[in-house]
Formats: structure tokens, C-alpha cells, sequence
């Protein structure tokens, strides 16, 4: 299907974008002309309806994602569900402004090239083979995006593993060491985005929804729950990528010499390089320790750390201006709304209970179908979108089954919400990666496929053996 | 007979097997070869759309320029060189070009521009090329499977008017010294004749279907062409043929067949035979 055309960068409207478009209103029109089902309320049932027209326009992308977002935030208090006020008063949350302190210190680290230092230097340390770079590959992807967004890291690592692979003579989509190696750019930012607040905006969405019902996730506290997943997950997808594509590659000096010349024309760290890394080390060890409720909580940190950019030079507003990515925003605030009207409205508790109906009440049912539910759906549309659809879903499952507590839940789907493996539509990263022309869409399927079925495992049996049984949550 | 030949390269798909043909046929017919890498916009366009929300536009754009700059010295490291070496080896006549924007809009540019006898490229299942030029192409237009053994199969039908695909089967036969295989397939599916000027008829019979085919076959014997006839549905019908006889390439000429099932919009059939075909195959508009 031709989905999008751009004259001169504006977006031009397709048919498919017109009749998706009239579906998704089409739909609201529906759920206003019918009653609402017993047992849930006439705003519950407006949600409901404001639900399915955001899923169908967040999965066919007809309009942008963040153009979503604000009718989301326009609809509800237009069908009179949710009045204004309390629109945006849920998007008057800490998490907006500690995703708008994260953009500001990613402008800083991409500005001075500080990512591509650390990447380079990464990947030097496991040169030793091909199998052991590609390990290289997908560690440094998921230690970048610990403190990046995920989707900058995978911009940045592209051309550096591109410009190997090149030197190396390696023929796109027909060579395993190509597939795997851009592959593993690509999953490496997607389970290293979960392992801190910082990785991806459903991160800080999931912490905003549970801070508006009075649960307090410090920067700790996230890595505490996400890095057993993290660490787990690396080495299990790894293999998965080494049997899928097993590597034919031996010699390995050709990416040694590139890496050692791309290490040259860097040259040594420049005064900006070296300020930009002692205020992200700061503001990462405040984030560890003091981001607490009883301290200074996630967002006056990461502004403080943005506010110290401006202060030592290292970051102009045009910068700010350049690499801030506005649409997140209001993506943000869509589905932050979504998901408190959701909750407030009943609609989250009633979808759950038709779930329930499904599965019945064995919690540990439940607990997979979630997780699973949000592997799979994040593969069709945003992380951040897919999160915040089933975060309210999985607050009323936790409101009804005492084994599943509210934190509980919303980690699963935040976790699991970010492993999208499977399509390239599926996540930037994906995307981005696959426009290297290393890899095919079928080769993607192939592995995610697996993966995914993998990842589940992992989350789950975390969630149940360390989640519950160490942490208690 | 291919005096000079279009080999395309787009950055989504890199079909050696299209420059051993390349290299095959230029031997034998003396051909100049233009090798044209083209940079996929599409697929940079459907990272962009992907990832609008989430980056701002001038990294987008950071990253697309990234991303061009390694396509051309992947064009220039890897496709070009491999091209230099393998044709520069056979003493073949070639010249690279490189250009961005949708594949078969820019092999279609370049057919304005210069004048070409071929075009050969390699296809690949589910990429984000779509292979139009196939069916908009007046250029005869080669997909390289590298498979079967020297024969060829041409096949006519009554969706067809069946004139260019039997002259240009026997002259390419001979060229290449293969054996030559002639199928007529009376499409059980759409009971029409196509006349000369590619006008479809009124339904006809099964029985008139079939005469006007074996009447073709006693034309083929004629001129000394082994031919057979067969019923059913045409790209059904030729693979399995195909796969009888183990075609090195298949030739198959414009065919008029229906465009729409009940209103909506039918898959080409040249479409459905370079998806389900593993043969080479020609298609001549």
C-alpha cells in the first residue's frame, strides 16, 4: 500500500489517509449515536470511542502521531467526557518536563559528538572477532539509549556501522554480518531503552500516570525493576541473532582499521565534550540518588543538568531549537490524557473486565496475556502510544485481581511495550536501520519473531520471580 | 538485438546475479552496459514518517543525508567495484550512473533520456519496491532468478496478441543457442480473445478458445517450434510448465487480462508471475 507522499517536505493526504481518516470519525459518530452498554458510563463509553479512533489513526500513522495526540486531548472535553480543566491538568506532569531536560542534555551529547566517542570506544573493546563485535554492536546500542532516547542512538550508530561494514566490503542484505550487525543496532536500543526513564518517552509517560495516582517511581526505583530484563535480554537476542544469521565473516582487522581511523578524526575530547560528560555524569548520579519523591523528583533534575548546558556554553537555544523534538510533546500529553480519562471513566475497568471474562482470574494468565498484549501491539503502532492504550487496561486488571498491584502492571506494559522486533513500521530504530539496506523486512520477521517469543519468557518469569518474590511489588 | 542494456540497483535490493546475466548477454550481443544505483527515497521517507514524532526535523534530515552518503560509498566500495572487476574482467563495454527517488520512476526518467534495448534486474519479495516498471516499461524488461537450465518458454495466450513474444523467442533462442519451448494457455479464467491492436473480444466458448490455439500450435510447427497447449489460469499455468521443463527464462508479452473482479482492482498478472515464478523472466510490452 503507497502510504505517504511529501512535496517539498509537506505531507500530502492519500486516499487510504482520507478513508482511514473518515473510519476513525466515523467511529466517534458511532459510539455518540449508540448506548452506552450496562455496566459502564456514557463518558466511559465516549472513551472508549476516542480510544479505537486514536488506535486506528496511531496504527495507519493518516496524520502524524502527535497530531493524534492533540485530538485526543481536543476530543474529550468536545464530547463532553472530561472537562478541559482536567485535560490538562494531567498533562501538567513532572514526566513533560523531565522528557523536555532529557531532549535538551541528548541536544548537548549529539552537538558535540559525545555519543559517537562513547560508541567508538565501545565497540574497540570487542574487536577480538566478528561474533564478539556484534555483541559490541548491540551493547553499545543499549548502553547509549540507557542515556539517550533510543532513537537518537540509532541515527547515530547507522553511519558508524554502515562506513565498518563498507571498509569491510560487505554486500547489503546478502551478507549474515551486515543483517546482523544492523539488526543488532536496532534491538541493542530497543531492550537498552528500557533500562532507564531516559531510553523512550513511554518511560516517563508510565511514571507520570502512576505519579497522578499517587505511586512515586524514582530513577532507581526504574532501574531496580527494568535492568535484570535489560541484562537478561542482551545476551538471549544475541544468540537469537547468531542462529538466525549464522556469521561468515573471519577476519575482522578491516572494522578494527575503521574504527581506528574514525578514532583519529575525532581526536582528543574538547573542552565542550569534557563539560557535556561531567554534567550528564551529575545529573545521572542525581537522577540515581536524589530523584526520589523526598528529594527533587525526575524533573528538576534533568532541567537543572539542561539549565547547566546554557550556563557553560556547552548548548545554544538554536540547538535546543534544532534537535528538540516537539511532537513528543504533545504525543506525551495525548496519551497521558487518554490514559487518566480512561481510568477515570471507567472505560480502562470495563475493557478489563471483558478481558477477564476471557482469561478468568488466574493472575499469572494475566500477567502473560499483558505482556503479550503490549509486545504485540507495540509491533503495529508507537511504543509510546501502545503503552499508554493498555496502561489503563492493566490498572483496572490490577483494581480487580488482588495478586496484580497497580505498579506491577504498569511495569510489565511499559517493559514489554518497548520491544518492538518484529516489523520495520514498528519503532524508529526499526526503521532507521532498516533504510541501511543491510536487511530485509523478512529477515526482521524472522528473528523478532523469536525474539519477541523470547522476551516474553523474560519479562515474565522476572516479574514473577524477582518483581514479586525479591522486590515485593 | 540488446545493444545496450539498463542494469538498475536500487539501495534496497543488490541482485548480483542481474550482473552475471549482464555479463552473459553483453558477451553475446556486444552490449554496452549502464549500471544505475538508485537510492530508494521511499524507504528514507517511511524511516521519517516512522520516527516524526520522536526526532526533530533536522536530525531527520542529519540522518537522511547519513544515510545517502552511505548508500554512495556502498555504490561506489561494493556494487560498482564488483561491477568494474566483472565486467572490466570480460572486456565489457559499461558506465555507472547514480540517482535517488522512487525505482521504476527513475528507470523511467533515464528511458527518456538515453535509449535503451533492455532493462535487467533482479526482484525481490516484500521490499518496498514495487516493481511498476514491469508494467509500465515499453523496454523489454529481464528479472534474473539465476535458475533452470537453457531452455526458454515463451508463453502465448488468448490474453495476448501474440505476435511480438513468438518473433523475439525465436530470435533470442538462436542467439543464445537455448532450446526454444512454445505454450499457448487458453486462460480458463477470462474467456476472451485479444486481437492486433490489443482489443479484448466478447466471452467466447471454451471450444473457440481452444481451436484459435491449436490453429497457433500448427503455425508454430510450421516454422519447426515445439509448442503445447494448455487450460487454466495463465501465471498457474506457465510455472507449472516452467517447472516441467526447468525454463532458464520464461518470455511473456503484454497480456490483456481483466483489471478488476467485481469493481476492485486486480493484482497484474506480470505482478503474480514474478512473485510465484523462481525462473527468469522476460517481459515484453
Amino acid at each position: 500500500m503507497e502510504k505517504k507522499s511529501r512535496i517539498d517536505g509537506k505531507r500530502t493526504f492519500n486516499r487510504w489517509d482520507i478513508l482511514f481518516i473518515s473510519v476513525a470519525f466515523s467511529i466517534i459518530a458511532l459510539f455518540l449515536i449508540t448506548p452506552s452498554p450496562s455496566g459502564l458510563s456514557r463518558e466511559g463509553w465516549l472513551m472508549v470511542g476516542i480510544l479505537v479512533m486514536a488506535i486506528i489513526l496511531w496504527i495507519t500513522i493518516s496524520i502524524p502521531i502527535a497530531a493524534t495526540g492533540l485530538l485526543i486531548m481536543v476530543m474529550q472535553p468536545l464530547l463532553g467526557v472530561v472537562p478541559a480543566e482536567d485535560v490538562f491538568h494531567s498533562f501538567g506532569n513532572q514526566a513533560v518536563f523531565f522528557l523536555i531536560g532529557v531532549f535538551i542534555l541528548a541536544s548537548a551529547i549529539e552537538k558535540h559528538g559525545l555519543h559517537r566517542r562513547i560508541a567508538l570506544k565501545f565497540l574497540s573493546m570487542f574487536e577480538k572477532n566478528p561474533r564478539m563485535f556484534t555483541l559490541g554492536i548491540m551493547t553499545s546500542s543499549a548502553c547509549l539509549s540507557f542515556i539517550m532516547p533510543e532513537h537518537g542512538v540509532a541515527a547515530l550508530l547507522l553511519p558508524i556501522v554502515a562506513s565498518i561494514l563498507i571498509a569491510m566490503k560487505v554486500i547489503p542484505k546478502q551478507s549474515n554480518f551486515g543483517k546482523v550487525s544492523m539488526l543488532g543496532i536496532a534491538y541493542g536500543c530497543s531492550i537498552g531503552s528500557l533500562g532507564t526513564p531516559i531510553g523512550g518517552a513511554r518511560n516517563p509517560l508510565t511514571i507520570g500516570i502512576l505519579a497522578n495516582m499517587g505511586i512515586k517511581v524514582s530513577f532507581f526505583d526504574w532501574m531496580k525493576y527494568s535492568m535484570p530484563v535489560v541484562l537478561i535480554a542482551i545476551p538471549l537476542v544475541w544468540l537469537i541473532l547468531q542462529f538466525s544469521f549464522p556469521i561468515e565473516v573471519k577476519d575482522i582487522s578491516g572494522a578494527k582499521r575503521e574504527i581506528e581511523e574514525q578514532v583519529k578524526k575525532m581526536g582528543k575530547m574538547g573542552r565542550n565534550e569534557i563539560t557535556v560528560s561531567a554534567i550528564l555524569a551529575l545529573t545521572i548520579l542525581l537522577w540515581i540518588f536524589f530523584s526520589s519523591p523526598e528529594y527533587f523528583g525526575l524533573a528538576v533534575i534533568a532541567l537543572l543538568g539542561g539549565a547547566l548546558l546554557f550556563f557553560t556554553g556547552s548548548i545554544s537555544w538554536e540547538d535546543v531549537e534544532k534537535r528538540v523534538p516537539w511532537g513528543i510533546i504533545l504525543l506525551y500529553g495525548g496519551a497521558i490524557t487518554l490514559g487518566v480519562g480512561m481510568k477515570n471513566t471507567g472505560a480502562g475497568s470495563w475493557i478489563a473486565s471483558i478481558l477477564l471474562d476471557i482469561t478468568g482470574n488466574n493472575e499469572y494468565l494475566v500477567i502473560l496475556i499483558l505482556i503479550i498484549l503490549a509486545i504485540y501491539i507495540t509491533e503495529m503502532m508507537s511504543n509510546t502510544a501502545a503503552v499508554a492504550l493498555l496502561i489503563p487496561v492493566g490498572l483496572g486488571m490490577a483494581t480487580q485481581i488482588p495478586g496484580i498491584s497497580p505498579l506491577f502492571a504498569s511495569m510489565a506494559i511499559a517493559l514489554s511495550g518497548g520491544l518492538a522486533f518484529m516489523l520495520v513500521i514498528a519503532t524508529p530504530g526499526n526503521a532507521i536501520t532498516y533504510s541501511s539496506g543491510y536487511f530485509s523486512t523478512k529477515d526482521l520477521l524472522k528473528s523478532g519473531v523469536i525474539a519477541n517469543i523470547i522476551c516474553v519468557a523474560v519479562i515474565f518469569t522476572v516479574a514473577i520471580l524477582y518483581w514479586r518474590g525479591v522486590l515485593g511489588i | 538485438m540488446f545493444e545496450n542494456i539498463l542494469l538498475p540497483i536500487s539501495s534496497e535490493f543488490y541482485p548480483r546475479n542481474a550482473l552475471r546475466r549482464g555479463g552473459f548477454l553483453a558477451e553475446i550481443f556486444g552490449s554496452r552496459i549502464t549500471v544505475l544505483y538508485i537510492i530508494e527515497e521511499k524507504v528514507l521517507d517511511n524511516a521519517d514518517r516512522v520516527s516524526d514524532v520522536f526526532r526533530s526535523y533536522y536530525e531527520r534530515e542529519e540522518t537522511k543525508s547519513d544515510i545517502r552518503r552511505d548508500y554512495l560509498s556502498a555504490a561506489d566500495e561494493v556494487i560498482f567495484e564488483n561491477a568494474k572487476q566483472f565486467f572490466e574482467e570480460k572486456k565489457i563495454s559499461f558506465h555507472e550512473k547514480t540517482d535517488r527517488g522512487e525505482f521504476s520512476d527513475v528507470i523511467q526518467n533515464e528511458l527518456n533520456k538515453e535509449k535503451y534495448d533492455l532493462i535487467l534486474t533482479g526482484y525481490e519479495r516484500g521490499c518496498f519496491l514495487h516493481y511498476r516498471i514491469i508494467d509500465e516499461s515499453h523496454v523489454p524488461v529481464w528479472v534474473e532468478s539465476d535458475s533452470g537450465n537453457n531452455t526458454i518458454l515463451a508463453v502465448c495466450s488468448n490474453l495476448a496478441s501474440n505476435q511480438k513474444v513468438p518473433k523475439m523467442s525465436v530470435e533470442l533462442a538462436r542467439s543464445l543457442g537455448w532450446k526454444l519451448h512454445m505454450l499457448y494457455v487458453v486462460d480458463t479464467q477470462d474467456s476472451v480473445e485479444v486481437d492486433e491492436k490489443g482489443e479484448r473480444s466478447d466471452r467466447k466458448s471454451e471450444e473457440d478458445l481452444v481451436a484459435t490455439g491449436e490453429e497457433f500450435l500448427k503455425e508454430m510447427g510450421k516454422k519447426g517450434i515445439e509448442a503445447s497447449l494448455t487450460k487454466g489460469g495463465l501465471e498457474k499455468e506457465t510455472i507449472n510448465a516452467a517447472k516441467s521443463i526447468g525454463a532458464g527464462l520464461i518470455v511473456v508479452g503484454r497480456k490483456q487480462k481483466k483489471t478488476t473482479v467485481l469493481g476492485l482492482p486486480v493484482r497484474s498478472t506480470k505482478k503474480k508471475l514474478v512473485d510465484k515464478c523462481e525462473y527468469s523472466i522476460l517481459f515484453i510490452n
